[in-house]
C-alpha cells in the first residue's frame, strides 16, 4: 500500500521552544490511523502544520507524493485535505446546511455558482449533496437550525460532516470524540468507517483510546514533540516507553 | 396635506440614508471595520457627476465617471487601510488603526475636492426638474420616487445575495471566522475586496441620486448624510441589512418633520436624541445584530 502522506524530519519552534522536533511518519492510503500522546505533545501543532495554518521550520510534508510543505492554507482543501477541529469551529450563525454547503465552497467556486441562488432551487446539486451527506450522517432533523442552537455533540459531528463532504483524500481529526457522551460516539464511529470504507484516509487525534482502539489500525505516539512510538493499538498499549509518557517516570513518582 | 407631503419627503430622503447606512453595516457586519470614508465617497461621486456635466458629458456618462471614481476610491481604501493593517498586524478588525486611517482618507479626499472645485456649493442643473406628478395635492418626483424604488431593490437583491447564493455564504463566514473561512478554501484576499466595492457602488449611486433629487452639491455633503446614515444605521442594529431600511427611512422622516415643526437649525438634534433613546432601551438596535456577522465597533 502507498502512503498518501509523509511526514519527513518536519521541525518547529516557536520563540526558543521546540514543540516539534524531528518528526517523520507516514500515513497509508486507505488506513485509519491516530496521532495520540499526553497534552502538550504536539498533536494539534502538527495538525496546524498539516493545514498550513503554520508554517514548518524545517522538513518535508507531502500529500500523494507531491510536496505540499508552501501551499497556502487556503489552497490546502483543494489538494484534498480537509480537517475538523478541537474546540468546534463552525460558522456559529449560518444553518447546519449552510455550514455544511461552506465545505463544497472549493468544488463550487466558479463564477457562475458563486451568483447562483442556491437556496431557491432545491434541487441544486449541492444543496443535494449537503442535504445527502446530512442524511447519511443521522444529523438530518437539523437542516436550517442555525448551528449555535444545537447540542455540543451535534455540532461535533456536523464538523465532521463538513470536513467529509469536501471529498478529502485525507480526513484530519482532532479529538473528535472529546465530549461526546457514548451513543453519540457510536454513531461518530460508524459516520468515520463509512467515509474509511468508501476510500477516504483518517488521521484522528484522540485521549479517548477505547476510540482509538476501535477505529484505527495504526497509532504514532508523540511526547514533547517527539515520535516515540508507531505501531498497532496493542503494542502501544504494552510499550512501556508510552506507559511511561502518560503514567510519568519512576523519579516523578517518588514523591 | 401639508403634513403628508413631508412624510412622503422624508421617505425620499430617507431613502439616500438607506443606502449609505447599508454601506456602513456591511462592512462593520463583515469587516467589524467602521469605514469613516464613506461621505467622501458619497461626495467624490456627486461632484464628478456635477464637475462632468458641467464639463458639458451627458448626465449618464457623467454618472458612470462618478460611479468609477468612487469605485476605485473604496480599493484604494481597502488596500492600505484594512488590508495593509491586516496584513502588518493580524486581525486589523481588534485595532482602531483602520477606523483612524479611514478617517485621514475621509479628510485627504474632502480637501482633494476642495483643492480643485473650492468650498462652495454648487447648483446641479438636474435634466428631471420638472418630472413629478401630483396625487390629490401631494407631489411625487420621479428622481426621488426612482431613488426609494432603487434602494429597496438594491437592499433586497443584496440580502439575496447574502442569504441564499455561494458568494453571500462565503462573505457571511468571512464575518464569523475569517481563519476557518481560509481552511474551508475561501480566497478572503479576493472576497474582502468584494465588500469594498458594494460600499462604493452604494455610496456613489447615493451620492448621485442626492445631487440629481436636490440639485446641489459640495465638498461636504457627504458629512451630513453619512452621519445621518450612521444614526440610522445604529437605530436599525448593526450588521443588519434590514434595520439600516427601516434606520434609514426613520431618520429621513425625522429630519423632514423636525424641519417642519421646529425649523432648520435644530435637526440635528431630535435625530441623535432618537438615537441616544433607542440605545438605552435597546442597545442592538430595533433589530438586533445577528443578520451578518457580530456587529460590534
Amino acid at each position: 500500500m502507498s502512503n498518501v502522506l509523509n511526514l519527513t524530519s518536519v521541525e518547529k519552534s516557536f520563540g526558543g521552544l521546540k514543540v516539534i522536533d524531528n518528526v517523520s511518519f507516514n500515513v497509508k492510503k486507505g488506513s485509519r490511523t491516530a496521532l495520540i500522546g499526553p497534552n502538550g505533545a504536539g498533536k494539534t501543532t502538527i495538525f496546524n502544520l498539516l493545514s498550513g495554518i503554520y508554517e514548518v521550520d524545517s522538513g518535508n510534508i507531502s500529500l500523494d507524493n507531491n510536496d505540499i510543505t508552501q501551499i497556502p492554507a487556503r489552497k490546502r482543501i483543494n489538494i484534498g485535505m480537509s480537517r475538523s477541529f478541537q474546540n468546534i469551529r463552525l460558522m456559529p450563525h449560518l444553518s447546519t446546511i449552510e455550514n455544511v454547503m461552506l465545505g463544497q465552497h472549493h468544488l463550487a467556486n466558479s463564477a457562475r455558482e458563486n451568483f447562483f441562488p442556491l437556496g431557491l432551487i432545491k434541487t441544486n446539486k449541492w444543496a443535494k449533496l449537503a442535504e445527502q451527506s446530512l442524511i447519511e450522517a443521522g444529523l438530518d432533523t437539523y437542516p436550517g437550525q442555525v448551528v449555535s442552537e444545537l447540542p455540543y455533540g451535534v455540532q461535533k459531528r456536523i464538523e465532521v460532516v463538513r470536513a467529509l463532504v469536501s471529498n478529502p483524500k485525507l480526513l484530519l481529526l482532532d479529538e473528535p470524540a472529546a465530549g461526546l457522551n457514548s451513543t453519540e460516539t457510536k454513531e461518530l464511529q460508524i459516520l468515520l468507517e463509512k467515509a474509511s470504507s468508501s476510500g477516504t484516509t483518517l488521521l484522528v487525534v484522540e485521549h479517548d483510546m477505547n476510540f482509538v482502539r476501535n477505529l484505527c489500525q495504526h497509532v504514532v505516539v508523540l511526547n514533547f514533540g517527539r515520535k516515540i512510538f508507531e505501531g498497532t493499538p496493542d503494542e502501544v498499549s504494552r510499550d512501556p516507553q508510552v506507559l511511561e509518557a502518560y503514567l510519568g517516570g519512576n523519579d516523578n513518582n517518588a514523591s | 396635506m401639508l403634513i403628508l407631503q413631508q412624510l412622503v419627503n422624508g421617505l425620499m430622503l430617507g431613502s439616500v440614508y438607506v443606502m449609505v447606512a447599508v454601506a456602513f453595516t456591511l462592512t462593520i457586519g463583515m469587516l467589524n471595520f467602521l469605514n469613516f470614508t464613506i461621505p467622501a465617497l458619497f461626495m467624490v461621486a456627486a461632484m464628478i457627476t456635477w464637475a462632468a456635466t458641467a464639463a458639458g458629458f451627458h448626465w449618464l456618462v457623467a454618472a458612470a465617471f462618478g460611479m468609477i471614481v468612487a469605485i476605485l476610491a473604496s480599493l484604494v481604501i481597502e488596500r492600505f487601510t484594512y488590508r495593509y493593517m491586516k496584513a502588518k498586524y493580524g486581525d486589523a478588525t481588534e485595532h482602531a488603526l483602520p477606523l483612524v486611517s479611514s478617517l485621514g482618507f475621509l479628510i485627504i479626499f474632502e480637501h482633494v475636492v476642495i483643492m480643485i472645485w473650492g468650498t462652495d456649493p454648487m447648483t446641479f442643473n438636474s435634466p428631471f426638474a420638472h418630472a413629478k406628478f401630483e396625487i390629490s395635492g401631494i407631489i411625487f418626483g420621479i428622481p426621488q420616487l426612482i431613488s426609494l424604488a432603487l434602494s429597496i431593490i438594491l437592499v433586497f437583491g443584496l440580502s439575496l445575495l447574502l442569504k441564499k447564493t455561494q458568494l453571500g455564504r462565503a462573505l457571511r463566514s468571512i464575518a464569523e471566522k475569517p481563519d476557518t473561512a481560509t481552511l474551508m478554501g475561501v480566497d478572503v484576499g479576493k472576497i474582502v475586496p468584494v465588500v469594498f466595492v458594494m460600499t462604493g457602488f452604494l455610496c456613489a449611486l447615493a451620492g448621485i441620486l442626492f445631487t440629481v433629487n436636490y440639485q446641489h452639491v459640495s465638498p461636504y455633503i457627504g458629512d451630513h448624510v453619512a452621519t445621518n446614515a450612521i444614526a440610522g444605521m445604529v437605530i436599525g442594529g448593526l450588521g443588519n441589512i434590514w434595520g439600516a431600511i427601516a434606520g434609514g427611512l426613520l431618520i429621513g422622516m425625522v429630519e423632514v418633520l423636525s424641519i417642519h415643526f421646529w425649523g432648520a437649525d435644530i435637526i440635528k438634534v431630535p435625530v441623535w436624541s432618537l438615537m441616544l433613546i433607542i440605545l438605552v432601551f435597546r442597545p442592538a438596535g430595533l433589530f438586533g445584530h445577528t443578520q451578518i456577522g457580530k456587529g460590534k465597533f
